[in-house]
């Protein structure tokens, strides 16, 4: 058994909007006579669109119009209808979303990339697609150290942790080639909050002024000051915490960075300088050389990127898609089901059935923001839960609960990390019947703040495809 | 002073009053062995007390016992895709003990599950009724397998007389390879599939236990029964990774003498393959495939 | 030919070569279930006894399947060297017996002998041979063969490295594979059964042994054990390099219909190794057999599983193959009951493979329903080894997961090699001891640890960047 399915990857980003088609891999890796055991096991990016600039109608405005252009283009371009696109993200990325029709943009351009594209925005998210898209996930896993991506684009830094592999950490910080644009001598942009900043580190500067190229590379060497300090590599001064994107979290302190790998529009132009630093408008190339030549940065285990300006775009084409457990019960009409908040039972509250029954009814009352029940996924590790006794307690209760507490229209939705949905899933259609519809996932682990959608399913309806999107990442 | 038999018989008679429904067996080994080992210390001079722990437990893609290697790391990762005894270091050109206790504790497990029988009594529990081949004792069954494909007589006018006619389908459970892999499996198995068939409104005939049974006994149940499918849980061969192994056989209208293609397998049920009830609940949607298809084996595409 | 003698007071009247042959075999398991065996210990030695008489010109008339009907007797038979057949035509099995025995009789005047004989003549002689004549007459006789390094020489013992994976997991596989090299496996091949036996999974797996093959510059021979077809549309479809092409073969026709193959397909393989194949050769083909294999598909045609298994090296031969072996307890106690048959059928196949020419290795094992253990097959192994086997397997401790059979360990082939005196092939021994795995034809303290293979790769990443 093997399968292909073809998956994009959309990224509009502060300075530029790009677009990759890939094609995963699905293959069957039990033995024959085996239960099914379906996984991806390769990613090939099949298509690489060229690199836009990201039009805009105003400062706060994105031109939807001539970015749903840009898209069809690629899509022809590509010989690729939005038909045979089974899955993939469009991911609004740094300072763009900040903009005021962010929202609007994504919409329409899920909806036009395929039908099981999902829509993706936030710091977080951005970090780990940009840190898997760049490889650092590997890398980090084959060297067996904790390996940071920072993806340095137009507007933001945004960083991504791995250890071991293992993703620990992410952040973002308002370092960025565009945040000051310059054009024919003269600076036309700053960024305000920047621009704050700056001036009370000693640094004024103002739009419309001649541009200083000493002054504009002392600006850049205290940006890169900033990813140092970001990295616990530094020592914090006082302006350091009004760089956080929207007021976020540092990284964590643990595990000490020891290598490093750098992806975005800056990474890629570090690589060969080009002659006239201002040849983009902006001061992408000073920044770049800036980050290059910064003490504490250049002491780390330098790593090369797998991507560099294309780390978001392919980490949101390749590594948003994950495939659910190979024995899974679903309702296939149901689907897909898109941006289902997650309910999460933890461990400690799966010692008995009462204990169970009560996280769950609790939780399911506060899925009702205006009174009206949102679909929501209820999510478990499923430890202890392997017995054929046991998964009928579990469908006792959940059973039970979703009746008292779940709207009748509202389908009811498990997923589990251990391997029982097929039992599970049977067990509560023995117990609900026709009252209700019963999606009942595996090989999923979702935590609560977790955002899930679920496709349409895929190797003879053995899987579903999985997104699961972090908007928060938890340290 | 208080017998090594005596204290034995005392601890199994405590035991058995406790009813310990969720101990495994093995646990129950453990028990019994540290009872042993305490009436030892009552006996022998210079035994201390306590009980050295289950080399049989220790988790072998955990275990790395070379010594100084280069790079452990890097190593230890690679090996956790491997269920292969790797890592194990050496004495001179031969193996290191434990490794090589280890090997012999495997063995020993996979050899008593060929060997032993099912226990009568887990078949009682189990609300079974037990027919036999025509092979008398193990070493027939082994040597036999032709005689392991058909039921005695009695067996066959058991099964006319105690099972249901004409069921959707017919399951039941027989040793084959393993008796361990059956008792420590089927019971789930059995009970998944039936919920799953219940959950799809498929009706099960009388579920039953075949002692020295191969494979190709099921079809001549499917002729005796006249089920549309028949299930057989049977134990497989052990290996040295597992002594439980289960599989489950199912033929749509087998009869006998038809190609073994027709049949369906799903193999490596055990609590570190698949779980014994999601692979009913697995089963249970195959046979609503096969039944929906009429098709089994190689003829069934799903 | 007389079929009739009596025998410690009793008169046995045979009916037929073949119920003699059956009968003269010693015990096994699979001939009683084909219902041809002896009756009893006493009618055993009759048989022999009536089998030492018939002449090898009578068993080459008598073959176990029509010349006519049956491709493995007409590949046999028409590959006989005439003159040299003419010259022993005449011995009976009990004067051939001797004669190889003899003092005067060398390894090359038996293996120009081999070149006129047919199986029957092969399996007859063996049904008069104890297990220590079975030693004592394979170990005068030296196979050689060459694929990139020539395995069978004087003074060399060699071990197949085989690295199987329950579900063929790269890493997984390639840890063994690493594991087994530091423990000195792999001489004779680097070679996997695999799970999928699809040609692309197939080529994978070859590209992953040829990259690390010359990574580490070893001096050996890879091959994926999947079906001919598969090998061949590995190699054709996905470029994959192969250095040996392998299959499972049987002693006769309907057999090897069993196995979905002919001989034309073999030939077809052997030509796309020759011109499209990664070894030097010129032996690039790899056989298994096995006992009992004919019976379980009913391609016996009535006879004895010996007779049918030293058919298959007749018919082995005619591919020159650079390997052949036997595994030899596989296939379950219902042809191989017990270790004492186990260990007679090792013997057996090793000494008839070796007096039909070809290139002869043993995969000495057992099933966990067999009654034998561990002890058992090391004293097969050491028997082998004393009869001059080419080459055993290699598996991490001895416990193959994926068939989940026991057979000989990393560690067996070094401790025999270290007990015997033996090394491994010439290049390949250079590398272990380059390597620093052995020195002297002993395992160094550092064999064993496969992190070396990853030691050093981290080295390299480092110094390449």
């Amino acid at each position: 058994m093997r399968e292909t399915i073809i998956s994009v990857g959309i990224d509009i980003g502060t300075s530029t909007t790009q677009l990759i088609f890939s094609r995963l891999t699905m293959e069957n890796r039990a033995g024959s006579h085996m239960v099914p055991r379906i996984v991806i096991t390769d990613k090939e990016i099949i298509y690489r669109s060229s690199i836009y600039t990201t039009p805009l109608l105003s400062r706060e405005k994105i031109d939807v119009g001539k970015v749903q252009k840009i898209i069809e283009g690629e899509y022809e371009a590509a010989g690729i209808d939005p038909g045979q696109v089974q899955t993939g993200a469009v991911i609004i990325t740094g300072e763009t979303a900040r903009k005021e029709n962010a929202g609007e943009v994504l919409k329409a351009l899920s909806k036009m990339a395929g039908d099981f594209v999902v829509a993706a925005a936030g710091p977080a998210l951005e970090s780990v697609l940009a840190g898997k898209g760049a490889g650092t996930d590997r890398i980090s896993k084959e060297n067996r150290a904790a390996v940071v991506n920072v993806d340095i684009g137009g507007g933001t830094s945004n960083m991504a942790l791995f250890d071991c592999g293992k993703l620990t950490g992410t952040s973002c910080i308002d370092v960025g080639g565009r945040l000051i644009r310059v054009e024919k001598g003269k600076v036309t942009y700053v960024y305000p909050r920047l621009q704050k900043m700056a001036a009370a580190h000693g640094l004024a500067i103002e739009e419309g002024e001649s541009v200083q190229k000493d002054k504009l590379w002392s600006i850049c060497r205290w940006m890169a000051d900033q990813l140092a300090m970001a990295l616990h590599l530094k020592p914090e001064e006082k302006e350091h915490e009004g760089f956080y994107t929207n007021g976020g979290k540092p990284l964590p302190n643990q595990p000490v960075i020891e290598g490093i790998t750098l992806s975005g529009g800056v990474a890629g132009c570090m690589k060969e300088e080009p002659e006239d630093p201002f040849c983009y408008d902006d001061i992408g190339v000073l920044l770049g050389r800036a980050v290059r030549e910064n003490k504490e940065l250049s002491g780390l285990k330098q790593f090369a990127a797998a991507e560099t300006i294309r780390a978001t775009v392919v980490g949101a084409g390749n590594h948003t898609t994950q495939v659910s457990g190979s024995t899974i019960s679903c309702e296939s009409k149901l689907l897909p089901l898109k941006n289902l908040p997650v309910l999460r039972i933890e461990e400690e509250d799966t010692g008995s059935a009462e204990s169970l029954q009560k996280s769950l009814e609790t939780q399911l009352e506060l899925f009702c923001p205006n009174g009206e029940q949102e679909t929501t996924a209820v999510s478990l590790k499923g430890d202890g839960f392997g017995s054929f006794q046991k998964i009928q307690e579990l469908a006792d209760v959940l059973a039970q609960s979703s009746e008292e507490k779940l709207a009748r229209d509202h389908p009811l939705v498990v997923v589990v990390e251990r391997d029982i949905a097929k039992a599970l899933g049977q067990a509560l259609k023995v117990r609900l019947g026709q009252k209700r519809d019963i999606i009942c996932l595996d090989g999923i682990a979702a935590g609560s703040g977790d955002y899930l959608d679920i496709g349409k399913p895929l190797a003879m309806g053995r899987v579903v495809p999985v997104v699961i999107k972090t908007l928060i990442f938890n340290t | 002073m208080v017998d090594e038999k005596q204290l034995r018989s005392i601890i199994e008679q405590v035991l058995g009053e406790m009813e310990l429904p969720d101990i495994n067996r093995e646990e129950r080994h453990e028990i019994h062995a540290a009872a042993a080992d305490t009436a030892v210390s009552y006996k022998e001079e210079g035994a201390e007390e306590g009980v050295l722990p289950d080399i049989s437990q220790v988790n072998v893609r955990t275990q790395y016992l070379v010594e100084n290697p280069r790079n452990k790391e890097a190593f230890y990762e690679m090996k956790q895709y491997s269920p292969a005894r790797l890592g194990i270091g050496k004495a001179g050109a031969r193996y290191k003990t434990l490794p090589y206790l280890q090997f012999r504790a495997a063995h020993s497990a996979a050899q008593d599950s060929v060997f032993s029988d099912v226990d009568p009594e887990w078949i009682k529990k189990m609300d079974l009724f037990c027919v036999q081949t025509r092979c008398e004792n193990k070493d027939m069954y082994l040597t036999r397998p032709d005689l392991g494909r058909r039921l005695n007589e009695q067996g066959v006018l058991a099964v006319k007389e105690k099972c249901r006619k004409n069921p959707q389908v017919q399951i039941y459970i027989s040793d084959g390879l393993s008796s361990a892999a059956v008792m420590a499996n089927a019971a789930d198995v059995l009970l998944s599939i039936q919920q799953g068939l219940k959950s799809f409104n498929i009706e099960t005939g009388t579920p039953f236990f075949v002692k020295y049974g191969r494979v190709g006994v099921m079809d001549e149940i499917t002729q005796l029964t006249e089920a549309l499918v028949t299930c057989v849980l049977i134990g497989e061969r052990p290996g040295l990774l597992t002594a439980e192994s289960m599989s489950a056989y199912i033929t749509y209208k087998g009869t006998i003498g038809m190609p073994e293609a027709h049949r369906t397998v799903v193999s490596n049920i055990h609590r570190f393959g698949t779980i014994p009830a999601e692979a009913g609940a697995h089963i249970a949607e195959i046979i609503k495939i096969m039944l929906e298809k009429k098709a089994s084996g190689t003829q069934l595409k799903m | 030919m007389k079929l009739k003698t009596t025998l410690l007071g009793h008169t046995y009247e045979f009916k037929s070569l073949r119920e003699v042959m059956a009968k003269a075999n010693e015990e096994k398991s699979g001939d009683k279930l084909a219902q041809i065996a002896a009756e009893n210990a006493e009618e055993r030695v009759a048989a022999k006894a009536v089998l030492a008489e018939v002449t090898l010109e009578e068993l080459r008339n008598h073959p176990a399947v029509p010349y006519e009907e049956d491709e493995v007797t007409r590949i046999i038979q028409d590959d006989l060297n005439e003159t040299i057949y003419k010259e022993h035509k005449n011995m009976t099995v009990g004067e051939f017996r001797e004669w190889i025995l003899d003092e005067k009789t060398t390894g090359d005047r038996i293996s120009r002998a081999s070149r006129g004989l047919t199986s029957e003549m092969v399996a007859a002689v063996c049904k008069l041979m104890g297990n220590l004549d079975l030693i004592y007459g394979a170990k005068k006789i030296c196979v050689t063969a060459r694929c990139n390094t020539t395995i069978g020489l004087p003074g060399t013992f060699s071990a197949r490295l085989q690295p199987n994976h329950t579900t063929d997991d790269p890493k997984g596989i390639m840890a063994s594979v690493m594991e087994g090299f530091s423990l000195g496996c792999g001489d004779a091949v680097l070679g996997l059964n695999p799970v999928d036996d699809t040609a692309e999974s197939v080529a994978r797996i070859l590209k992953s042994f040829d990259e690390f093959k010359r990574k580490w510059e070893i001096p050996t021979q890879t091959c994926v054990l999947a079906h001919v077809l598969t090998q061949m549309e590995a190699i054709q479809k996905y470029q994959a390099p192969a250095d040996l092409m392998f299959q499972s073969i049987a002693g006769s026709q309907k057999g090897n219909e069993a196995f979905g193959i002919t001989g034309a397909m073999l030939e077809e393989g052997r030509d796309l190794m020759r011109k499209e194949g990664t070894a030097s050769g010129p032996n690039v083909m790899y056989f298994e057999t096995g006992q009992g294999s004919e019976l379980s598909s009913d391609a016996h045609n009535g006879w004895d599983q010996l007779t049918m298994e030293a058919r298959c090296y007749g018919f082995a031969r005619h591919y020159q193959p650079f390997l052949v072996n036997t595994v030899v307890g596989f296939i379950g106690p219902e042809y191989l009951y017990d270790s004492r048959q186990v260990i007679r059928a090792g013997l057996e196949d090793h000494f008839m493979g070796k007096l039909s020419g070809v290139s002869m290795g043993c995969d000495a094992c057992y099933t966990n329903h067999m009654k034998a253990d561990q002890n058992d097959i090391e004293n097969l192994a050491s028997l082998l080894v004393a009869a001059g086997c080419n080459y055993i397997m290699g598996v991490p401790q001895a416990d193959d997961c994926m068939l989940m059979y026991q057979s000989t360990g990393y560690h067996e082939a070094a401790a025999l090699r270290e007990i015997f005196g033996l090394r491994p092939i010439p290049e390949f021994d250079q590398w272990l001891e380059k390597m620093g795995f052995s020195r002297d034809g002993k395992l160094t303290p550092l064999a064993g640890d496969a992190s070396v293979f990853l030691d050093e790769q981290m080295r390299r990443q480092e110094d390449g960047r």
